[in-house]
């Protein structure tokens, strides 16, 4: 073939940026020069392997999508595919009692089903993909709940499979790192060099124009679904080992985190235009600004904010082309990412809010706190006790965790605290299986770890915070509902959400009460109220018409209690008790006018600061291993029982003592 | 306006079809007291619903308004608590809402970035925004008149339905009507049509969006008065809810096709499937599997229904 | 005063100047004709009348009054009406919605009384000659009742001055027909016409004056009397066509497609037997709505036969879809080119391959030297105006667009290829260039079909011409036999 003339080489800068990624690749440098100076070890090859690490599955969901918002379309069933591709193989693996390799090449089958759904009833019915998936987004993960009943979390996978999402190649490189690598590959190639890549394209900028070429569109729209139901499942496979669980809250809001790199990464939203390289760039701007906030020990929810405004402005200026505006749209982004990072360091020392004049003289020590999610008012109770003792003990409070359901969050936090080396991490864990693997980790690297609130297995932590065990929550709660009952009766539980680890063992524990106790009681229903006051309310209102005949309702969340009160009230059933674990302070009113009988739980503030004072001893290595007691503050002598720290038993409140507490 | 009323049609049947298994298997569904409560709990759903069907037939989309919906509940208990007496600081949430619509407007409308990546980058920045402001803290210690505007449950709810009923048949009837309607229309079936035609798209779809998150702001405030004190984590997945019933409604997601009957439909088909189950004794670990089951399955048997039809007519049409 | 009166309109686009300095002006009564190249400044200029494109320079100004900013709306309330090209219509409203749309003023919150505009909308449309049902989605109609929807809706907004570009480019005769007395009456009723085609012979009937665009220029106003033909020409490409059909005599070979008795009822075809020889070219005339394009979609395959049979030199062959077309070696240039000709966003070389990848890859995996190769080929030898191989298509004029919709189907070395309108909105220049090309292509043994509104192309181009009418052919004419004449009188079933 002769050359071609210059005019048919294609400008460099439309071959690598054909949709304005130039951008992103700014803001990456950006970002990391920015969390290079405030984030301690960010700037580690260790840490860019941790961020590849974490963006795995999220990356394989992101490069799935690609093609499909190629097309034109978009596929959101992709997060509740993990779920049911997670749970299928949990449910092979160990109810059906399969090897693990049959168990993968299971959920790697339901994955394809899954896509080949989404793909008949988009190519074959001409439905439009965003009906398509979103009944499927409901419904696979629905499948998945059905299965495990929200509850069942499969773990204690095989050394090999845990391997795959927690081990290294020699030492450094995250195994899971070649399969990103080789998916970014195939759809490189796929995309951008095949000929069936190109028709894609053909097919997102002119459905029609396409078919009058000749170009078979049904069957290359639903070779994308498929495809993305197939690397829905092999998503969900990696973060499994990652994990060490699975779970049908897997993947829980991934669809929209994969989009928003999709779309960052300058795919058009339309269809026709997007890059491979685009995505990635996407993907990793994001995985980078939550990993650099998190060692800059920057509240999470700043991730949030900034993403949102590095999605529009990379759209904004990546639009801009040629000459003067280019210059002009350069200049206008680095102000603006500028500003951002003055605000972001501006705000540092303000939010973290301890003075950190000790950093220059002796050693501070930093101790970092997780609750189970970020913005529950639980938790930020126990944080006012946990500053307290911070401030008490002169020691850098770190307080981050979760914002969203994600179980998998809380390991990315911590794999981030145990990168910055804080002192002692303090964790209430939300997935037992999931998270005790990263906590031996960072014990390895010689930081303490404790448990508060909910706790690890044994060996992954120095000590347990015992507020209350599960087995004391759920026998009071029914100890209490059968004293106001007398011993009979009917009642209903509103949960939390139905994959909450924790709600499930108190229930597993009220059940188990129930039977050997209480034989009378009768419980009627669990229904769930996805920690939404509003919901909590909506589901008390059905139980009570759909059981006339209910005499007590139970709810088990902060939130599902003054919900459930509510909707008592006002149904004006005045035969209706209410009892369940909940802060006082959202129920003090219902508790003065009656509906609410009464709530148990612990003082949280005092768990917050009792978890702080231990930690702070254990790193100035206060308690010697055997003691049985030590000095905590304002809380006094703190009794240790084994390798547990007992703050006391789960405390009742009612319309008596209520108006003593404060959170 | 006036087209085949198709979808509204299939859903009515559907409708139909779980109300005959409840009359035979849950006569109890079909009580005054359960329809007031389904009516009110899907109240703010329908209201967010009214604009999201505006929305999507301008050929947008809104993916903030469960963030939006959570700091206009927060904003109305904070303006309750300053002192503002109810129904102004219900105004206000209103005037709230309107205003972060704007801004997804002004950015859809006059900075042309796809409303999907706007709304996506509000949604999560103000959802995340109010967390890190309220640090979750709920709204409490509201002023008496706050719960019901002060008056009984019975007039209180009454009023909310009023307002909602009169909404969605003012928003009804407009688009059918009104050559302001007409205008949502041309704007999401062809927007450079509608340009020569002396409609400024641009202006349409700024002012839908806000008045999205103004009716946004109204459906918070109406449910947030119905409690005495107001989460900071309200309307989850409100943004899921709305769209689903304005596409399962038979609004086109491309724009310019659908309307307000089908999305009233599309609200009441999704909002008793639950209490139904509930009803029929059915596990909640199932609802959500069945939930999207009964979606797909209602569009798809309209889709097949659709396309037998054509082929007959066709042939008909041709002979 | 004139009823329209512009003045040193210009207007750049990207620093590409598309007029410079341009004045035309329009009376009360009169039907003034513009022409010109693709190109040429015609589409800007009318948009700037319309409102709908600011000019960068010039002044507008109507009965007078000097319209400074214009916009749509502003010129809709002067009474100016534009028909574009390609239907500005809603598809997803009615026919009778969409006319409402240009029955009405200002007023946001105004009620629309819809029995009356439905009456209206029926009345309208039986003026303009259309036979459409005013209930039906627009979106449902095909590209020529578009066009009568449109001229409906400029009579119904009782424009005083309408501006018609192209509007007979997808009319067939007797609606070119229709139009022309729905024009004569609004002009004897004091309204000004700015009429915009590519066919001569139609300007010189309708028309008073003529203004020749060339390169963003007015290069000349004529009184329709005082000009001719080969005047208007010259002045439009600056230099002289000699023959404007080059047709020349092939012997032609054997039949390489043919169809017995073919039918389609989905499409509307039956009975269709027609067969096309190597280097023959088949004419296909016939009213819009008489199975052409049906016929041509279902031999590519778009819309599967349901009876009869198609044999490929003499074999029988199944055509379930294009893949099984394009496997055939038979290609397809359809009518619409933005809408299926071309895939406008992509670039040059890549519209080329389309329907060739496997010949530019090497396992599944595109060959990018190669593809540009062929591209490279392709633009040289059909004389494709771009600046790269790389350019958008929808960069490149109409004319070229259609070079390019055609550079894909030789690609495929096509035995067999299908012309759908193959010069519909193609200035003069590149229409002759197509033209020729077509010959060329014959001369190599090419089997071709080409549909074609335009009788003088079928006359000057087809070795024997087939016209359909109501879904079969009525009848099938030697090139030495046909006039226009017979073609209509077999087209219009009589």
């Amino acid at each position: 073939m002769a050359a071609l003339p210059s005019s048919d080489r294609r400008p460099w800068r439309d071959r690598w940026f054909p949709n304005g990624e130039w951008v992103l690749l700014f803001a990456l440098v950006l970002e990391a020069g920015v969390f290079s100076a405030l984030g301690p070890n960010f700037f580690t090859l260790a840490n860019f392997f941790e961020v590849v690490r974490l963006s795995v599955e999220l990356g394989l969901l992101a490069l799935a999508l690609t093609p499909v918002m190629i097309t034109g379309g978009i596929d959101l069933s992709v997060g509740s595919m993990m779920a049911l591709a997670a749970v299928v193989f949990g449910a092979a693996w160990r109810d059906a009692g399969l090897p693990a390799g049959v168990a993968i090449a299971l959920a790697l089958l339901a994955g394809c089903a899954g896509g080949a759904l989404n793909a008949l009833l988009i190519t074959g019915l001409g439905i439009p993909p965003i009906i398509v998936t979103l009944g499927s987004f409901s419904m696979f993960r629905g499948i998945a709940e059905g299965i495990t009943h929200g509850a069942a979390n499969y773990s204690n996978f095989p050394k090999a499979l845990v391997m795959l999402g927690q081990g290294y190649w020699w030492g450094v490189l995250p195994v899971q790192l070649p399969i990103l690598a080789v998916a970014a590959v195939a759809y490189a190639l796929l995309l951008h060099r095949s000929a069936i890549g190109r028709t894609l394209y053909a097919i997102g900028f002119s459905p029609a124009g396409a078919r009058y070429a000749g170009v078979r569109v049904a069957r290359r729209v639903a070779l994308v679904y498929f495809l993305s139901g197939m690397v829905a499942s092999v998503a969900a496979i990696v973060y499994v080992a990652h994990l060490g669980q699975a779970k049908s809250d897997a993947g829980t809001g991934y669809e929209l985190a994969a989009i928003t790199a999709v779309v960052l990464g300058g795919t058009s939203v339309s269809g026709g235009r997007g890059t491979v390289w685009g995505t990635l760039l996407g993907l990793f701007s994001i995985t980078i600004l939550q990993n650099g906030l998190r060692l800059a020990a920057l509240p999470s929810e700043l991730t949030g904010v900034l993403t949102g405004a590095v999605l529009v402005l990379a759209i904004v200026l990546g639009r801009l082309r040629g000459g003067v505006r280019t210059r002009v749209a350069a200049l206008a982004l680095c102000a603006a990412i500028a500003a951002a990072a003055v605000l972001v360091a501006g705000t540092h020392g303000w939010l973290v809010r301890s003075p950190r004049q000790g950093a220059r003289g002796g050693h501070r020590l930093v101790i970092a706190m997780m609750p189970k999610a970020k913005g529950d008012p639980y938790f930020t109770s126990c944080r006012t006790g946990a500053e307290e003792a911070a401030r008490e003990t002169n020691v850098d409070l770190i307080w981050d965790g979760p914002t969203g359901l994600d179980p998998a969050k809380q390991n990315e936090v911590v794999e981030g605290w145990i990168t910055r080396r804080v002192d002692a991490i303090a964790v209430s864990v939300e997935n037992q299986a999931g998270i005790s693997t990263v906590l031996r980790k960072a014990r390895q690297r010689g930081i303490r770890v404790l448990t508060w609130d909910a706790d690890a297995a044994p060996d992954a932590r120095d000590y347990f915070i015992n507020q209350a065990t599960p087995q004391g929550i759920g026998f009071t709660l029914t100890d209490e509902a059968a004293r106001l009952l007398h011993g009979q009766g009917q009642f209903a539980i509103v949960t939390g959400a139905l994959s909450a680890a924790n709600q499930n063992q108190w229930i597993a524990f009220i059940r188990q009460r129930l039977a050997a106790q209480y034989p009378r009681l009768k419980l009627l229903d669990i229904r769930p109220s996805d920690d939404d006051r509003d919901k909590a309310f909506a589901e008390t209102q059905t139980i009570l018409k759909v059981y006339p005949k209910v005499q007590l309702i139970m709810g088990i969340a902060a939130p599902a209690v003054p919900g459930a009160a509510e909707a008592v009230r006002q149904s004006g059933r005045t035969d209706v008790y209410v009892i369940g674990l909940s802060l006082p302070n959202l129920c003090k009113r219902y508790v003065h006018d009656g509906v609410v009988q009464s709530v148990v739980l612990w003082n949280t503030r005092d768990l917050g600061y009792l978890t702080v004072y231990t930690a702070a001893r254990l790193s100035e290595n206060a308690i010697p291993a055997g003691a049985t007691a030590f000095l905590a503050g304002r809380l006094g002598s703190i009794e240790v029982r084994g390798d547990q720290v007992i703050l006391g038993k789960p405390f009742i409140f009612n319309r008596a003592n209520i108006d003593q507490f404060d959170f | 306006m006036r087209h085949s009323h198709r979808r509204e049609i299939s859903l009515a049947a559907a409708i139909v079809a779980i109300a005959a298994i409840m009359a035979l298997a849950a006569p109890g569904f079909f009580t005054w007291g359960n329809a007031r409560d389904l009516v009110m709990a899907n109240l703010p759903v329908l209201i967010v619903a009214l604009g999201m069907t505006l929305v999507i037939l301008t050929g947008q989309i809104d993916i903030s308004v469960g963030s939006q919906f959570a700091i206009c509940s927060v904003a109305a208990g904070v303006f309750a608590k300053l002192g503002m007496p109810t129904p102004v600081a219900c105004l206000a949430a209103c005037l709230v809402g309107a205003a972060m619509g704007a801004a997804n407007g002004a950015l859809i409308a006059y900075g042309r970035v796809p409303s999907i990546v706007v709304t996506l980058a509000t949604m999560v920045a103000l959802r995340d925004g109010l967390r890190w402001v309220t640090e979750g803290a709920w709204v409490q210690d509201l002023p008496r008149t706050f719960q019901w505007f002060g008056r009984s449950q019975a007039a209180s709810e009454a009023i909310a339905m009023a307002i909602a009923a009169l909404l969605a048949a003012a928003i009804g009837w407009g688009l059918r009507n009104l050559a302001a309607g007409r205008a949502v229309y041309a704007t999401g079936s062809s927007a450079q049509a509608a340009r020569l035609a002396g409609i400024r798209p641009a202006h349409v779809i700024f002012a839908v969006l806000a008045l999205t998150g103004a009716l946004t702001g109204c459906a918070a405030s109406l449910n947030a008065v119905r409690f005495n004190q107001v989460p900071a984590n309200a309307g989850l997945g409100l943004e899921m809810q709305t769209i689903a019933a304005a596409i399962v409604g038979g609004t086109a997601v491309t724009g310019g096709r659908g309307g307000i009957v089908g999305t009233l439909l599309g609200v009441a088909l999704l909002g008793i499937i639950g209490p139904a189950l509930t009803y029929l004794g059915i596990s909640a670990y199932w609802e959500r599997a069945l939930q999207g089951g009964i979606i797909l399955a209602a569009v798809a048997m309209d889709a097949i229904r659709v396309r037998t039809r054509e082929h007959g007519s066709l042939a008909v049409e041709r002979s | 005063m004139r009823l329209l009166e512009a003045t040193g309109i210009a207007k750049s686009f990207a620093g590409v100047r598309a007029l410079k300095g341009v004045s035309f002006d329009l009376g009360a009564g009169e039907v003034h004709a513009l022409v010109g190249e693709n190109g040429a400044g015609k589409s800007t200029l009318i948009g700037v009348i319309a409102g709908a494109v600011s000019p960068d320079a010039g002044s507008l100004a109507v009965r007078g009054r000097l319209l400074s900013p214009n916009s749509p709306g502003l010129a809709r309330s002067l009474g100016i009406a534009a028909v574009y090209q390609q239907p500005s219509l809603f598809p997803d409203l009615t026919v009778a919605e969409n006319i409402a749309f240009s029955l009405e003023r200002r007023g946001l919150w105004r009620r629309v009384d819809w029995k009356a505009r439905t009456r209206q909308a029926r009345e309208l449309l039986e003026r303009a000659g259309a036979d459409i049902l005013p209930g039906r989605l627009v979106g449902t109609l095909t590209m020529p009742e578009q066009q009568m929807v449109e001229i409906a809706k400029a009579i119904g907004a009782d424009a005083r001055i309408l501006i018609l570009d192209e509007p007979t480019a997808s009319l067939t005769g007797r609606e070119v027909e229709r139009l022309f007395a729905v024009i004569a009456s609004l002009r004897d009723r004091g309204a000004g016409i700015v009429y915009i085609s590519h066919r001569l012979e139609e300007i010189s009937a309708i028309a008073s004056r003529v203004t020749v665009l060339r390169d963003g220029e007015a290069v000349a106003t004529r009184a329709i009397g005082e000009t001719s033909r080969d005047e208007l020409i010259h002045l439009m490409v600056g230099r002289e066509i000699s023959t404007i059909f080059p047709k020349r005599e092939i012997p032609t070979g054997d039949v390489v497609l043919e169809t017995r008795g073919l039918g389609n009822r989905a499409a509307g075809i039956r009975d269709v037997s027609v067969a096309v020889r190597r280097g023959e070219i088949l004419g296909l005339a016939g009213l819009v709505g008489s199975g052409r394009t049906q016929l041509a979609e279902t031999l590519f395959g778009l819309t599967p036969a349901d009876s009869g049979e198609i044999l490929l030199h003499g074999r029988a062959v199944r055509i379930a879809s294009p893949g099984h077309a394009i496997r055939l070696k038979i290609g397809y240039v359809p009518e619409d080119r933005r809408r299926h000709g071309v895939v406008g966003e992509m670039s040059v070389a890549e519209n080329t391959s389309l329907a060739n990848l496997r010949a530019v890859s090497r396992h599944g995996m595109i060959d990018r030297g190669r593809e540009g190769g062929l591209a490279r080929k392709y633009v040289d030898r059909l004389r494709i105006k771009t600046d790269s191989i790389h350019a958008p298509a929808e960069s490149l004029s109409g004319g070229n667009q259609q070079k390019v919709a055609l550079a894909r189907w030789l690609a495929i070395a096509p035995e067999v290829l299908i012309l759908d309108e193959p010069t519909q909105g193609v200035d003069v220049g590149s229409k002759s260039e197509i033209h020729g090309l077509m010959v060329e292509l014959a001369e190599r043994g090419l089997a071709m079909i080409m549909i074609s509104s335009e009788l003088p192309e079928i006359l000057g181009m087809a070795d024997r011409i087939a016209v359909m009418h109501g879904g079969a052919v009525a009848g099938t004419l030697a090139r030495a036999e046909a006039t226009q004449q017979k073609i209509l009188s077999l087209a219009l079933g009589t």
